[in-house]
Protein backbone atom coordinates (compact mmCIF):
# COMPACT_ATOMS: atom_id res chain seq x y z
CA UNK A 1 0.00 0.00 0.00
CA UNK A 2 1.18 3.33 -1.23
CA UNK A 3 2.02 6.17 1.60
CA UNK A 4 -1.03 7.97 -0.19
CA UNK A 5 -3.26 5.05 0.48
CA UNK A 6 -2.31 4.45 4.03
CA UNK A 7 -3.09 8.34 4.44
CA UNK A 8 -6.07 8.48 3.02
CA UNK A 9 -7.89 5.44 4.61
CA UNK A 10 -6.34 7.22 8.09
CA UNK A 11 -8.31 9.59 7.18
CA UNK A 12 -11.31 8.31 6.06
CA UNK A 13 -11.36 5.51 8.82
CA UNK A 14 -10.84 8.15 11.41
CA UNK A 15 -14.00 10.78 9.66
CA UNK A 16 -16.10 7.78 9.71
CA UNK A 17 -15.43 6.24 12.59
CA UNK A 18 -14.83 2.81 10.83
CA UNK A 19 -11.98 0.02 11.29
CA UNK A 20 -9.34 0.98 9.35
CA UNK A 21 -9.60 -2.92 7.58
CA UNK A 22 -12.87 -2.53 6.44
CA UNK A 23 -11.93 0.25 4.01
CA UNK A 24 -10.87 -1.57 0.09
CA UNK A 25 -9.68 0.31 -2.83
CA UNK A 26 -12.59 -0.85 -4.51
CA UNK A 27 -15.39 0.56 -1.39
CA UNK A 28 -17.42 3.72 -2.40
CA UNK A 29 -17.82 6.42 0.10
CA UNK A 30 -21.07 5.36 -0.02
CA UNK A 31 -20.30 1.88 0.80
CA UNK A 32 -18.46 3.14 3.97
CA UNK A 33 -21.52 4.93 4.77
CA UNK A 34 -20.09 8.19 4.45
CA UNK A 35 -23.10 10.05 2.83
CA UNK A 36 -23.84 14.21 2.00
CA UNK A 37 -22.03 16.55 4.29
CA UNK A 38 -19.91 13.96 6.01
CA UNK A 39 -18.61 12.75 2.96
CA UNK A 40 -17.65 16.36 1.78
CA UNK A 41 -16.19 16.86 5.10
CA UNK A 42 -13.43 13.67 4.09
CA UNK A 43 -12.83 15.23 0.93
CA UNK A 44 -11.69 18.69 3.10
CA UNK A 45 -9.99 16.86 5.53
CA UNK A 46 -7.97 14.90 2.40
CA UNK A 47 -7.45 18.70 0.95
CA UNK A 48 -6.43 19.72 4.26
CA UNK A 49 -3.78 16.64 4.83
CA UNK A 50 -2.01 16.83 1.68
CA UNK A 51 -2.29 20.63 0.94
CA UNK A 52 -3.90 20.44 -2.60
CA UNK A 53 -7.48 21.01 -4.65
CA UNK A 54 -9.54 17.93 -5.16
CA UNK A 55 -11.84 18.73 -8.64
CA UNK A 56 -15.69 18.26 -8.44
CA UNK A 57 -15.16 15.80 -11.16
CA UNK A 58 -12.63 13.55 -9.18
CA UNK A 59 -15.47 13.46 -6.11
CA UNK A 60 -18.44 11.43 -7.43
CA UNK A 61 -19.51 9.98 -3.73
CA UNK A 62 -22.01 7.56 -5.43
CA UNK A 63 -20.02 5.78 -8.17
CA UNK A 64 -16.06 7.02 -7.28
CA UNK A 65 -13.92 4.10 -4.96
CA UNK A 66 -12.07 5.11 -2.44
CA UNK A 67 -9.02 3.51 -4.81
CA UNK A 68 -10.18 5.78 -7.77
CA UNK A 69 -9.73 8.61 -4.66
CA UNK A 70 -6.33 8.04 -4.08
CA UNK A 71 -5.30 8.19 -7.69
CA UNK A 72 -6.77 11.39 -8.05
CA UNK A 73 -4.67 12.60 -5.09
CA UNK A 74 -1.90 11.26 -6.35
CA UNK A 75 -2.20 13.31 -9.61
CA UNK A 76 -2.73 16.13 -8.04
CA UNK A 77 0.20 15.66 -5.71
CA UNK A 78 2.77 15.60 -9.21
CA UNK A 79 1.13 17.87 -10.70
CA UNK A 80 2.44 20.12 -7.34
CA UNK A 81 5.92 18.63 -7.54
CA UNK A 82 6.53 19.87 -11.40
CA UNK A 83 4.98 23.37 -10.56
CA UNK B 1 -61.74 32.44 6.82
CA UNK B 2 -60.14 35.79 5.60
CA UNK B 3 -59.26 35.41 1.93
CA UNK B 4 -56.07 37.31 1.50
CA UNK B 5 -54.81 39.18 -1.62
CA UNK B 6 -51.93 40.51 -3.20
CA UNK B 7 -52.11 44.40 -4.01
CA UNK B 8 -48.83 45.29 -4.84
CA UNK B 9 -45.51 43.54 -5.35
CA UNK B 10 -41.49 45.43 -6.18
CA UNK B 11 -38.32 43.49 -6.53
CA UNK B 12 -35.01 44.24 -7.37
CA UNK B 13 -32.09 41.98 -8.66
CA UNK B 14 -29.60 40.75 -12.11
CA UNK B 15 -32.70 40.89 -13.94
CA UNK B 16 -33.30 44.79 -13.14
CA UNK B 17 -34.44 47.27 -10.26
CA UNK B 18 -37.78 46.75 -10.62
CA UNK B 19 -40.97 44.23 -10.78
CA UNK B 20 -41.70 44.72 -14.51
CA UNK B 21 -38.42 44.75 -15.97
CA UNK B 22 -37.77 41.68 -13.32
CA UNK B 23 -40.88 39.77 -14.70
CA UNK B 24 -39.86 41.05 -18.84
CA UNK B 25 -36.53 39.67 -18.49
CA UNK B 26 -38.11 36.34 -16.93
CA UNK B 27 -40.70 36.23 -19.88
CA UNK B 28 -37.71 36.56 -22.69
CA UNK B 29 -35.29 33.91 -20.84
CA UNK B 30 -32.59 36.79 -19.84
CA UNK B 31 -30.11 35.29 -17.67
CA UNK B 32 -28.53 37.82 -15.29
CA UNK B 33 -25.47 35.35 -14.67
CA UNK B 34 -21.71 36.20 -15.13
CA UNK B 35 -18.16 36.53 -13.32
CA UNK B 36 -18.04 38.18 -10.55
CA UNK B 37 -17.49 42.02 -10.85
CA UNK B 38 -17.44 42.75 -6.48
CA UNK B 39 -14.73 41.97 -5.79
CA UNK B 40 -11.50 39.32 -7.17
CA UNK B 41 -13.02 36.38 -7.54
CA UNK B 42 -10.29 34.70 -9.82
CA UNK B 43 -8.85 32.43 -7.28
CA UNK B 44 -12.47 30.75 -6.56
CA UNK B 45 -12.36 27.26 -7.89
CA UNK B 46 -15.99 27.77 -8.39
CA UNK B 47 -16.06 29.43 -11.53
CA UNK B 48 -16.03 32.90 -10.01
CA UNK B 49 -19.67 33.50 -11.60
CA UNK B 50 -23.17 35.00 -9.71
CA UNK B 51 -26.23 36.71 -10.81
CA UNK B 52 -24.93 40.04 -9.42
CA UNK B 53 -26.93 43.30 -9.53
CA UNK B 54 -25.64 45.61 -11.77
CA UNK B 55 -25.83 49.64 -12.03
CA UNK B 56 -27.55 49.78 -8.39
CA UNK B 57 -26.49 53.72 -7.69
CA UNK B 58 -27.62 54.24 -3.76
CA UNK B 59 -27.57 57.40 -3.61
CA UNK B 60 -30.42 58.24 -6.42
CA UNK B 61 -32.51 55.74 -3.74
CA UNK B 62 -31.21 57.25 -0.20
CA UNK B 63 -30.02 60.34 0.94
CA UNK B 64 -26.67 60.33 2.55
CA UNK B 65 -27.29 60.43 5.85
CA UNK B 66 -29.56 57.43 5.59
CA UNK B 67 -27.70 55.53 3.36
CA UNK B 68 -25.13 55.59 6.35
CA UNK B 69 -27.24 52.77 8.04
CA UNK B 70 -28.31 50.30 4.95
CA UNK B 71 -26.31 47.45 3.80
CA UNK B 72 -27.27 46.35 0.93
CA UNK B 73 -29.22 44.01 2.10
CA UNK B 74 -31.23 46.74 3.71
CA UNK B 75 -31.27 48.89 0.67
CA UNK B 76 -32.22 46.39 -1.66
CA UNK B 77 -35.29 45.60 0.63
CA UNK B 78 -36.72 48.83 1.09
CA UNK B 79 -36.66 49.52 -3.17
CA UNK B 80 -38.90 46.53 -3.32
CA UNK B 81 -40.72 47.53 -0.35
CA UNK B 82 -41.05 51.15 -1.79
CA UNK B 83 -42.12 49.89 -4.95
CA UNK B 84 -44.62 47.44 -3.87
CA UNK B 85 -46.41 50.09 -1.78
CA UNK B 86 -46.52 52.42 -4.30
CA UNK B 87 -48.28 49.83 -6.81
CA UNK B 88 -50.32 48.80 -3.76
CA UNK B 89 -51.45 52.24 -3.06
CA UNK B 90 -52.01 51.36 0.48
CA UNK B 91 -51.27 54.34 3.09
CA UNK B 92 -50.12 53.16 6.94
CA UNK B 93 -52.10 55.99 8.49
CA UNK B 94 -53.62 56.02 11.61
CA UNK B 95 -54.88 52.00 12.83
CA UNK B 96 -53.42 50.76 9.88
CA UNK B 97 -50.05 51.31 10.90
CA UNK B 98 -50.75 49.07 13.86
CA UNK B 99 -52.77 46.58 12.04
CA UNK B 100 -50.12 46.06 9.06
CA UNK B 101 -47.15 43.54 9.67
CA UNK B 102 -43.49 43.52 8.03
CA UNK B 103 -41.85 40.76 7.58
CA UNK B 104 -38.55 40.10 5.56
CA UNK B 105 -37.07 36.26 5.20
CA UNK B 106 -33.11 37.03 5.01
CA UNK B 107 -30.87 33.39 4.75
CA UNK B 108 -27.80 35.46 6.08
CA UNK B 109 -27.49 39.21 7.23
CA UNK B 110 -25.37 42.12 5.80
CA UNK B 111 -22.36 40.09 4.67
CA UNK B 112 -20.79 43.15 2.77
CA UNK B 113 -20.46 45.02 5.67
CA UNK B 114 -19.60 42.25 7.78
CA UNK B 115 -16.93 41.37 5.82
CA UNK B 116 -15.34 44.53 5.17
CA UNK B 117 -15.42 45.45 8.64
CA UNK B 118 -13.67 42.23 9.57
CA UNK B 119 -11.33 42.56 7.29
CA UNK B 120 -10.27 45.57 8.89
CA UNK B 121 -10.12 44.01 12.20
CA UNK B 122 -8.74 41.21 10.97
CA UNK B 123 -6.41 41.56 8.25
CA UNK B 124 -5.51 45.64 8.83
CA UNK B 125 -5.80 44.89 12.64
CA UNK B 126 -8.17 47.97 13.24
CA UNK B 127 -8.55 49.19 16.69
CA UNK B 128 -11.85 50.28 16.16
CA UNK B 129 -15.44 48.98 15.04
CA UNK B 130 -17.13 50.78 12.61
CA UNK B 131 -19.95 51.85 15.31
CA UNK B 132 -22.85 51.46 12.53
CA UNK B 133 -21.55 48.02 12.30
CA UNK B 134 -23.95 46.15 14.49
CA UNK B 135 -27.21 48.16 13.08
CA UNK B 136 -26.13 47.32 9.18
CA UNK B 137 -25.31 44.03 9.75
CA UNK B 138 -28.12 42.60 12.02
CA UNK B 139 -30.35 39.92 10.22
CA UNK B 140 -33.35 42.10 11.38
CA UNK B 141 -32.35 45.18 9.74
CA UNK B 142 -34.39 45.08 6.24
CA UNK B 143 -37.56 44.62 8.49
CA UNK B 144 -36.40 47.42 10.86
CA UNK B 145 -36.08 49.79 8.15
CA UNK B 146 -38.88 49.37 6.31
CA UNK B 147 -41.22 49.86 9.14
CA UNK B 148 -39.36 53.45 9.66
CA UNK B 149 -39.55 54.15 6.36
CA UNK B 150 -43.00 53.55 6.14
CA UNK B 151 -44.39 53.56 9.86
CA UNK B 152 -45.80 50.65 10.02
CA UNK B 153 -46.19 49.83 14.02
CA UNK B 154 -47.43 45.79 13.59
CA UNK B 155 -45.44 42.85 14.30
CA UNK B 156 -41.72 43.62 12.41
CA UNK B 157 -39.28 40.95 12.15
CA UNK B 158 -36.77 38.45 10.13
CA UNK B 159 -37.67 34.89 9.42
CA UNK B 160 -34.47 33.08 9.11
CA UNK B 161 -34.61 29.83 7.21
CA UNK B 162 -31.70 29.47 4.32
CA UNK B 163 -33.20 29.39 1.06
CA UNK B 164 -37.06 28.82 1.81
CA UNK B 165 -36.97 32.44 4.20
CA UNK B 166 -38.90 34.66 2.11
CA UNK B 167 -41.37 31.44 1.73
CA UNK B 168 -41.66 31.01 5.79
CA UNK B 169 -42.07 35.07 6.02
CA UNK B 170 -45.20 35.10 3.28
CA UNK B 171 -46.35 32.09 5.03
CA UNK B 172 -46.16 33.94 8.74
CA UNK B 173 -47.47 36.73 7.67
CA UNK B 174 -50.67 34.81 6.19
CA UNK B 175 -50.91 33.05 9.41
CA UNK B 176 -51.47 36.55 11.20
CA UNK B 177 -53.55 37.88 9.01
CA UNK B 178 -56.38 34.89 9.07
CA UNK B 179 -55.46 35.19 12.92
CA UNK B 180 -56.99 38.49 12.87
CA UNK B 181 -53.75 40.00 14.38
CA UNK B 182 -53.06 42.71 11.40
CA UNK B 183 -55.28 43.36 7.79
CA UNK B 184 -51.76 43.30 6.06
CA UNK B 185 -48.25 42.70 5.36
CA UNK B 186 -45.43 44.21 3.40
CA UNK B 187 -43.59 40.91 3.13
CA UNK B 188 -40.95 39.25 1.10
CA UNK B 189 -36.87 38.60 1.42
CA UNK B 190 -33.68 40.27 0.49
CA UNK B 191 -30.40 38.70 0.42
CA UNK B 192 -27.30 40.38 -0.47
CA UNK B 193 -24.35 38.00 0.58
CA UNK B 194 -22.16 37.74 -3.00
CA UNK B 195 -18.76 38.32 -0.80
CA UNK B 196 -15.63 36.28 -0.38
CA UNK B 197 -16.14 34.17 2.62
CA UNK B 198 -19.74 33.50 1.18
CA UNK B 199 -18.32 32.48 -1.88
CA UNK B 200 -15.58 30.53 -0.10
CA UNK B 201 -17.83 28.93 2.23
CA UNK B 202 -20.53 27.79 -0.38
CA UNK B 203 -17.57 26.22 -2.36
CA UNK B 204 -16.23 24.37 -0.35
CA UNK B 205 -19.45 22.38 0.11
CA UNK B 206 -19.40 21.57 -3.48
CA UNK B 207 -22.53 23.16 -4.72
CA UNK B 208 -21.62 25.86 -7.26
CA UNK B 209 -21.48 24.89 -10.84
CA UNK B 210 -18.44 26.08 -12.29
CA UNK B 211 -20.02 26.90 -15.79
CA UNK B 212 -24.03 28.12 -15.39
CA UNK B 213 -27.17 27.06 -13.83
CA UNK B 214 -29.12 24.71 -15.44
CA UNK B 215 -31.66 22.88 -13.18
CA UNK B 216 -33.43 19.54 -13.96
CA UNK B 217 -31.16 19.34 -16.82
CA UNK B 218 -28.41 16.75 -17.77
CA UNK B 219 -24.87 17.92 -17.13
CA UNK B 220 -26.17 20.02 -14.45
CA UNK B 221 -23.16 21.39 -11.97
CA UNK B 222 -24.56 22.77 -9.38
CA UNK B 223 -26.15 26.20 -8.38
CA UNK B 224 -25.11 29.95 -8.92
CA UNK B 225 -25.54 32.67 -6.20
CA UNK B 226 -28.07 35.27 -6.86
CA UNK B 227 -28.74 38.80 -4.82
CA UNK B 228 -31.56 40.64 -4.45
CA UNK B 229 -34.84 41.13 -2.96
CA UNK B 230 -38.54 41.11 -3.51
CA UNK B 231 -41.25 42.64 -1.17
CA UNK B 232 -45.04 42.57 -1.33
CA UNK B 233 -48.21 43.62 -0.22
CA UNK B 234 -50.86 41.39 1.03
CA UNK B 235 -53.89 42.15 2.98
CA UNK B 236 -57.55 40.95 3.47
CA UNK B 237 -59.87 40.80 0.27
CA UNK B 238 -62.23 42.95 2.37
CA UNK B 239 -59.26 45.50 2.81
CA UNK B 240 -58.21 46.04 -1.13
CA UNK B 241 -61.73 45.73 -1.91
CA UNK B 242 -62.73 48.79 0.10
CA UNK B 243 -59.66 50.47 -0.58
CA UNK B 244 -60.92 49.81 -4.51
CA UNK B 245 -57.09 48.98 -4.70
CA UNK B 246 -56.05 46.36 -7.69
CA UNK B 247 -56.02 42.73 -6.91
CA UNK B 248 -53.19 41.04 -8.70
CA UNK B 249 -53.98 37.22 -7.21
CA UNK B 250 -55.13 35.28 -4.52
CA UNK B 251 -52.88 34.49 -2.07
CA UNK B 252 -54.27 30.86 -1.55
CA UNK B 253 -52.66 29.34 1.13
CA UNK B 254 -49.21 27.89 2.57
CA UNK B 255 -47.37 25.04 3.56
CA UNK B 256 -44.59 23.88 5.81
CA UNK B 257 -42.54 21.34 6.83
CA UNK B 258 -39.13 20.12 8.46
CA UNK B 259 -37.43 16.54 6.81
CA UNK B 260 -36.00 16.15 10.55
CA UNK B 261 -32.99 13.87 8.66
CA UNK B 262 -29.61 15.55 6.46
CA UNK B 263 -28.59 19.00 7.27
CA UNK B 264 -28.17 19.06 3.53
CA UNK B 265 -29.05 16.30 1.45
CA UNK B 266 -32.87 17.08 0.41
CA UNK B 267 -35.44 15.05 1.27
CA UNK B 268 -38.78 13.98 -1.19
CA UNK B 269 -40.88 13.35 1.76
CA UNK B 270 -40.11 16.56 3.74
CA UNK B 271 -41.24 18.55 -0.07
CA UNK B 272 -43.76 16.44 -0.57
CA UNK B 273 -45.25 17.34 2.56
CA UNK B 274 -45.10 21.00 2.40
CA UNK B 275 -46.54 20.98 -1.19
CA UNK B 276 -49.33 18.76 -0.12
CA UNK B 277 -50.03 21.20 2.92
CA UNK B 278 -50.17 24.38 0.90
CA UNK B 279 -52.60 22.39 -1.65
CA UNK B 280 -54.72 21.64 1.21
CA UNK B 281 -54.51 25.17 2.70
CA UNK B 282 -55.51 26.33 -0.22
CA UNK B 283 -58.41 24.40 -1.26
CA UNK B 284 -56.52 23.34 -4.39
CA UNK B 285 -56.85 20.00 -5.95
CA UNK B 286 -53.59 18.89 -7.38
CA UNK B 287 -55.21 19.12 -10.86
CA UNK B 288 -56.06 22.39 -10.31
CA UNK B 289 -52.17 23.59 -10.46
CA UNK B 290 -51.32 24.79 -14.41
CA UNK B 291 -47.47 26.02 -13.47
CA UNK B 292 -44.95 24.94 -10.34
CA UNK B 293 -42.06 27.51 -10.08
CA UNK B 294 -39.67 24.64 -8.47
CA UNK B 295 -36.48 25.54 -6.28
CA UNK B 296 -34.73 23.72 -9.31
CA UNK B 297 -31.31 24.82 -7.58
CA UNK B 298 -29.31 22.84 -10.25
CA UNK B 299 -27.35 20.20 -7.91
CA UNK B 300 -28.08 17.05 -8.75
CA UNK B 301 -29.84 15.90 -5.85
CA UNK B 302 -32.28 18.83 -5.38
CA UNK B 303 -33.74 18.67 -8.91
CA UNK B 304 -34.02 14.68 -8.84
CA UNK B 305 -35.52 14.63 -5.04
CA UNK B 306 -38.04 17.61 -6.21
CA UNK B 307 -39.15 15.65 -9.33
CA UNK B 308 -39.90 12.52 -6.88
CA UNK B 309 -41.78 14.69 -4.77
CA UNK B 310 -43.96 16.62 -7.44
CA UNK B 311 -44.72 12.76 -8.85
CA UNK B 312 -45.74 11.90 -5.29
CA UNK B 313 -47.69 15.12 -4.86
CA UNK B 314 -49.66 15.17 -8.31
CA UNK B 315 -49.67 11.60 -9.17
CA UNK B 316 -51.10 11.33 -12.71
CA UNK B 317 -51.60 15.42 -13.14
CA UNK B 318 -47.50 16.00 -12.81
CA UNK B 319 -46.46 15.37 -16.40
CA UNK B 320 -49.32 18.00 -17.04
CA UNK B 321 -47.28 20.49 -15.24
CA UNK B 322 -45.68 23.45 -16.88
CA UNK B 323 -42.89 23.63 -14.35
CA UNK B 324 -40.05 25.42 -14.34
CA UNK B 325 -37.07 27.10 -12.26
CA UNK B 326 -36.34 30.88 -12.70
CA UNK B 327 -32.48 30.64 -10.89
CA UNK B 328 -30.72 30.78 -14.11
CA UNK B 329 -32.32 33.96 -14.44
CA UNK B 330 -31.47 35.53 -11.28
CA UNK B 331 -29.71 33.33 -9.34
CA UNK B 332 -30.22 31.26 -6.15
CA UNK B 333 -30.57 34.51 -4.46
CA UNK B 334 -30.85 32.16 -0.80
CA UNK B 335 -33.43 34.30 1.25
CA UNK B 336 -34.80 36.51 -1.78
CA UNK B 337 -35.47 33.26 -3.09
CA UNK B 338 -39.03 32.35 -2.71
CA UNK B 339 -40.22 36.34 -2.85
CA UNK B 340 -38.40 36.79 -6.60
CA UNK B 341 -39.71 33.74 -7.68
CA UNK B 342 -43.15 34.76 -6.46
CA UNK B 343 -42.56 37.81 -9.06
CA UNK B 344 -42.20 34.70 -11.49
CA UNK B 345 -45.05 32.57 -10.51
CA UNK B 346 -47.37 35.89 -10.18
CA UNK B 347 -46.63 37.00 -13.52
CA UNK B 348 -47.38 33.64 -15.16
CA UNK B 349 -50.94 33.57 -13.29
CA UNK B 350 -51.55 37.48 -14.67
CA UNK B 351 -49.91 37.11 -18.07
CA UNK B 352 -50.37 33.65 -19.18
CA UNK B 353 -47.13 33.11 -19.84
CA UNK B 354 -44.74 30.63 -18.10
CA UNK B 355 -40.78 31.50 -17.53
CA UNK B 356 -38.62 29.16 -18.73
CA UNK B 357 -35.98 27.20 -17.05
CA UNK B 358 -32.69 28.34 -19.14
CA UNK B 359 -29.54 25.69 -19.88
CA UNK B 360 -31.54 23.03 -20.46
CA UNK B 361 -29.05 20.77 -22.63
CA UNK B 362 -30.83 17.88 -22.70
CA UNK B 363 -33.65 15.47 -20.59
CA UNK B 364 -31.94 13.59 -17.59
CA UNK B 365 -33.88 10.38 -16.86
CA UNK B 366 -34.04 11.01 -13.08
CA UNK B 367 -35.90 14.08 -13.97
CA UNK B 368 -39.03 13.63 -16.01
CA UNK B 369 -41.22 16.22 -16.06
CA UNK B 370 -41.84 19.14 -18.21
CA UNK B 371 -39.74 21.85 -17.56
CA UNK B 372 -40.18 24.16 -19.78
CA UNK B 373 -36.72 24.13 -21.34
CA UNK B 374 -35.21 27.88 -22.67
CA UNK B 375 -37.84 28.96 -24.12
CA UNK B 376 -41.21 31.19 -22.16
CA UNK B 377 -44.43 29.52 -23.29
CA UNK B 378 -47.96 30.88 -23.74
CA UNK B 379 -50.19 28.78 -21.02
CA UNK B 380 -53.35 30.07 -18.90
CA UNK B 381 -52.46 29.55 -15.64
CA UNK B 382 -55.35 29.93 -13.24
CA UNK B 383 -53.08 28.48 -10.43
CA UNK B 384 -49.85 28.04 -9.47
CA UNK B 385 -47.07 26.63 -6.51
CA UNK B 386 -44.03 28.26 -6.02
CA UNK B 387 -41.29 25.63 -3.92
CA UNK B 388 -38.83 26.46 -1.79
CA UNK B 389 -36.73 23.91 0.39
CA UNK B 390 -33.85 25.00 2.55
CA UNK B 391 -30.32 23.52 3.58
CA UNK B 392 -31.41 22.15 7.39
CA UNK B 393 -34.74 20.75 5.67
CA UNK B 394 -36.62 23.52 6.07
CA UNK B 395 -39.56 23.20 3.02
CA UNK B 396 -42.03 26.67 2.51
CA UNK B 397 -44.62 26.33 0.16
CA UNK B 398 -46.55 29.03 -1.48
CA UNK B 399 -50.20 28.66 -3.45
CA UNK B 400 -51.55 31.22 -5.52
CA UNK B 401 -54.44 31.80 -7.57
CA UNK B 402 -56.10 33.91 -10.53
CA UNK B 403 -58.70 36.60 -8.82
CA UNK B 404 -62.07 35.39 -10.77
Amino acid sequence: MSNVQQETFDIIAKQAKIELDTIKPESTLKDLGIASLDAIEVIFDIEEHFNINLPNEDTDFDGGTVGQLVEAIERQLAQKTSE
Amino acid sequence: MRRIVITGMGAICALGHDAPSVWKAMTEGVSGIGPLTRFDASALRSGGIAAEIKQFDPSRHFDEARLAFLDPLSQYALVAAREAVEQSGISFDGERASRTAVLVGVGVAGEETREGLYKRLYEERATRFHPLGIVRIMTNAPASQISMAHGITGPTFAVASACASSNHAIAQAALMIRAGLVDAAVVGGAEASLTLGLMRAWESMRVLAPDTCRPFSAGRKGLVLGEGSAMFVIETLESAQARGATILCELAGTGMSADAGDIAAPSAVGASAAMSMALRDAGLAPEAIGYVNAHGTGTVANDSTETRALHSVFGAHAPALAISSTKPMHGHALGAGGALELIGTIGALRDGIVPPTLNYLEPDPACDLDYVPNVAREKKIDAAISNSFAFGGLNAVVAVKRMG
